[in-house]
């Protein structure tokens, strides 16, 4: 009999609910911010909760939960999906604190959400092999002289989406329908694999050059991928596109305070927290992506192809949301698979 | 008798139709208004999801006909160097999910991967990557499906095969046919309902993937509907999509059934006798031998041994404590899972039987729903209708919200994968049952045993085998299990599988080599206790 009670209260018991947590739905897998979240409770004796999965499913959870949502924090890899949280009124307003103001550039930050983290989206290519014109920018890859030397990912991709969505605000649609059009003909190989696989492409010569987040090329120089992948990586640099221009393309790991946090607070201390130097630190040293503050060195990985290159810091990140359905038209109409 | 009847007939209805509540809460969402997405989705996407869940289809079902029709063929009629350990050897694939044979895929054959890393420790430095063949897209995925789903055709061919094999070759033999000529004229003719029974099974499980199709980023029917429904809110797309899919599914369904049907028929019911196999000399059982290791090869050892050199490669990612988690969270789940399914699935099956109703026996048609409906979608499903639900439950009776209760909570998952393998102990257990004869109830009747005793006598006794083949496919089942858990797991609960795919995600397939070896040895373990169960039944 008691173990039929052990067994009832195992399966009712939803949650330890103690006075002291912060609720997080995260679609950001790093293993790396588990430990963040356990330097902050032993910190503040607040517990961190998380459940971690898929982007859209999670957004579905939140709303459909509605207020009886116990989620905090909404965690993403994608400003464009901060962007619509906040269009949808999934957020609420709290983590806007004099040191934010001060510390995150305004396009990486509104009053309902904060960047955690930056990456930029750059072009890889070989040095031994490839000598790049000057001042390239994102739109002249749409040129003959780059006739099937390029390699991307498909255009389901989100990084896609947000990179096309930024190329909409600045040039407008038919332009960028256009360029598109050109783009897509420069394709060394139809779209497939994940960005470290574009980087490896140009490593093995499949491709001239790759399009590609930063911090894919770190995780191999670290050894992470083993020795191989670490070899091929030391073959290929970033080239930081659009620095006479608007500069480089620049997207978020970022997070929102939901609507209907229980714990806004604590929430609020997690985000305050995540933004110390102690914290980006953390941060930049395991996934290797730039940091949100300044005063912070980025990883030496990724800092010795400089830190000094001119980012988009016009552009407000949250546009990518709008435009991001916009975006995958273009591009599904143009062909990019 | 009418009183039970309403009784047992009141219990079937309601789980049937808790089981079919993804069905309903797709289908019920189509009163709202269509999105731009829908243009978009019409001239472009929909044509192409439609392209690509087709060929990914033909293509696995192409390679597991060959693979399993192939291998059973041999195994069932030839007797060839380790014919004996094929036998078995070959279902082990069935515990590698198609979405972990995925990551194999590609860290072994990408571009400095595994394979590179093989050939420079043997020949030195080079430029090996273009010869080196890439598996991925469309092409990738039809590999990991086949090679992880054919199983199921080689299953149920062998069994007809066993069951039939006197006939046959005495048929053929007789007719003066040789070898290839009995196979394409008597052989495979004589065991198409299993086949078919096969590759149906093979069909459903391929449409419904998620794991392996998003993994390669291929988008099909299934990727369609989550992502017309979720990113777009798009209902009526997500509708329309899911009416083409579940279309599809039924008709699978409707063929397996029915293929089944004619299995049974064909098997002798009496003067069955084992025939010795032919022998097989020289170069072609050497041939054989060969054949059916590469099969074994490709579909098992290839994927664990893949994981298994990572896990010794980066032993930074081991973590005692953790996996100790990882582990009793699956036995929790497994257990009351298990519990659940097989109590209601027995009793239903039993109100049935002494009901005697034919409505109750087209009631049970909606228990498949839960397998026919992909798991991503039937967990997004489970969350509608709860919250729903809650919300219409507090403000009728106003009391506080319910929807912990059923989102986020253990109780939750147990719930949705109820639905989600209903069918699987149902109709397992079912199977059994209408082999007991019903003389055998009227004589227990007779002896003045109440229905509840005759239940526990003499129904139960001759049921065990078949509950016990039925919690172990169910606990499979749950261990591989992903995107219901996924969504549907309380705060900081992790099984293998959700383990496995976040590292996968943030593209460390490395750290998600010891979850995916778990989830390989556990189902390989429970594999290798039934396989006497399998291969002989059905």
């Amino acid at each position: 009999m008691k173990i039929l009670f052990f067994l009832i209260f195992i399966i009712f018991n939803t949650s330890n609910v103690s006075a002291s947590e912060v609720n997080i739905f995260s679609s950001r897998h790093y293993e790396s911010d588990t430990d963040l979240y356990k330097k902050f409770t032993d910190k503040t004796g607040i517990k961190v909760n998380v459940i971690s999965g898929k982007d859209n499913a999670l957004h579905k959870r939140i709303v459909d939960e509605g207020k009886d949502c116990l989620g905090d924090l909404y965690f993403t890899a994608d400003a464009g999906k901060l962007g619509s949280f906040e269009l949808q009124g999934l957020f609420q307003k709290g983590a806007n604190s004099e040191f934010i103001k001060k510390n995150i550039p305004q396009n990486f930050r509104s009053d309902y959400w904060i960047g955690i983290a930056k990456r930029a989206r750059v072009i890889y290519y070989n040095p031994t092999k490839t000598n790049p014109p000057k001042n390239l920018k994102y739109e002249d890859l749409s040129k003959e002289i780059f006739k099937s030397k390029i390699a991307i990912r498909q255009s389901n991709n989100i990084y896609n989406q947000s990179l096309v969505a930024s190329i909409i605000e600045h040039n407008g649609p038919n332009e960028t329908q256009e360029w598109i059009k050109g783009f897509v003909k420069n394709f060394a190989r139809p779209p497939k694999g994940n960005d470290r696989a574009q980087i490896l492409a140009v490593a093995a010569g499949e491709a001239e050059y790759a399009i590609a987040n930063t911090y894919y090329l770190a995780l191999m120089l670290s050894g992470k991928k083993g020795e191989e992948q670490k070899n091929a990586a030391k073959k290929v640099i970033p080239y930081f596109p659009n620095q006479k221009d608007r500069g480089t393309h620049m997207n978020i790991s970022g997070a929102g305070i939901l609507k209907y946090a229980p714990n806004k607070q604590n929430a609020i201390k997690l985000l305050e927290f995540l933004l110390t130097k102690e914290s980006q630190t953390h941060i930049v040293n395991n996934t290797f992506e730039y940091p949100i503050i300044k005063g912070v060195e980025p990883n030496k990985l990724i800092a010795q192809f400089g830190t000094n290159f001119k980012q988009d810091l016009n552009t407000n990140v949250s546009v990518y949301s709008k435009r991001q359905s916009e975006a995958l038209k273009i591009m599904t109409e143009a062909g990019w698979k | 008798m009418y009183k039970n009847f309403n009784f047992w007939f009141a219990g079937s209805l309601l789980v049937s139709l808790f089981v079919a509540i993804p069905l309903f809460t797709v289908f019920l969402s189509f009163f709202n208004s269509t999105s731009e997405y829908y243009d978009l989705l019409r001239n472009t996407f929909l044509k192409n999801y439609i392209i690509n869940s087709f060929i990914i289809l033909i293509g696995v079902l192409s390679l597991t006909f060959i693979f399993g029709v192939l291998s059973a063929y041999f195994v069932s009629f030839y007797n060839f160097p380790g014919v004996n350990f094929f036998k078995w050897a070959l279902i082990l694939s069935f515990a590698v999910p198609a979405y972990i044979y995925a990551y194999s895929l590609t860290a072994f054959f990408e571009n400095y991967g595994t394979l590179f890393s093989l050939i420079t420790f043997i020949f030195g430095e080079g430029n090996y990557n273009k010869f080196i063949p890439k598996f991925d897209g469309i092409f990738g995925a039809i590999i990991s499906m086949s090679f992880s789903l054919f199983g199921y055709v080689y299953v149920l061919t062998r069994a007809s095969f066993y069951h039939q094999s006197h006939n046959l070759i005495e048929v053929s033999k007789n007719l003066g046919y040789n070898a290839k000529e009995s196979f394409f004229k008597i052989i495979l003719p004589s065991a198409r309902p299993a086949i078919i029974a096969g590759l149906s099974l093979v069909a459903m499980e391929c449409l419904a993937d998620f794991g392996t199709v998003s993994f390669f980023s291929v988008s099909t029917l299934t990727t369609g509907i989550y992502n017309s429904w979720l990113s777009f809110d798009d209902l009526n797309t997500a509708n329309q999509l899911s009416f083409v899919l579940l279309l599809l599914i039924l008709t699978l369904f409707y063929i397996e059934n029915y293929s089944r049907g004619d299995a049974k028929y064909h098997q002798p019911t009496q003067g069955f006798r084992k025939i010795p196999k032919i022998d097989m000399v020289g170069k072609k059982a050497q041939l054989v031998s060969i054949l059916c290791f590469l099969l074994f090869f490709i579909s098992f050892i290839f994927p664990t041994a893949q994981m298994i050199f990572w896990t010794i490669k980066f032993p930074k990612y081991f973590d005692l404590t953790n996996i100790l988690l990882l582990n009793l969270n699956t036995l929790t789940l497994v257990i009351f899972t298990s519990i659940v399914l097989i109590s209601f699935s027995f009793l239903i099956n039993f109100g049935n039987r002494i009901s005697k109703s034919k409505i109750l026996n087209y009631l049970s048609f909606f228990s498949i729903s839960g397998y026919a409906i992909p798991g991503v979608i039937l967990a997004v499903a489970f969350i509608t209708f709860f919250s729903w639900f809650s919300d219409f439950f507090s403000s009728f009776f106003s009391t506080t919200s319910i929807k912990k209760i059923f989102i986020g909570s253990i109780l939750g998952l147990i719930m949705a994968y109820f639905i989600r393998f209903y069918s699987l102990a149902f109709n397992g257990i079912r199977s059994s049952y209408i082999k007991i004869n019903q003389s055998i109830d009227e004589s227990s009747y007779l002896l003045g045993y109440t229905k509840f005793r005759t239940l526990r006598k003499i129904h139960y006794p001759y049921l065990k085998n078949s509950i016990y083949l039925v919690s172990i496919l169910i606990a499979i089942e749950i261990i591989k299990e992903l995107p219901i858990t996924l969504i549907l797991r309380p705060f900081n609960f992790e099984t293998f599988a959700t383990k496995a795919y976040a590292n996968a995600s943030q593209d460390l397939l490395e750290a998600a080599a010891l979850p995916s070896l778990f989830i390989i040895f556990w189902s390989a373990l429970l594999i290798f206790y039934t396989s006497k169960h399998i291969l002989s039944e059905k």
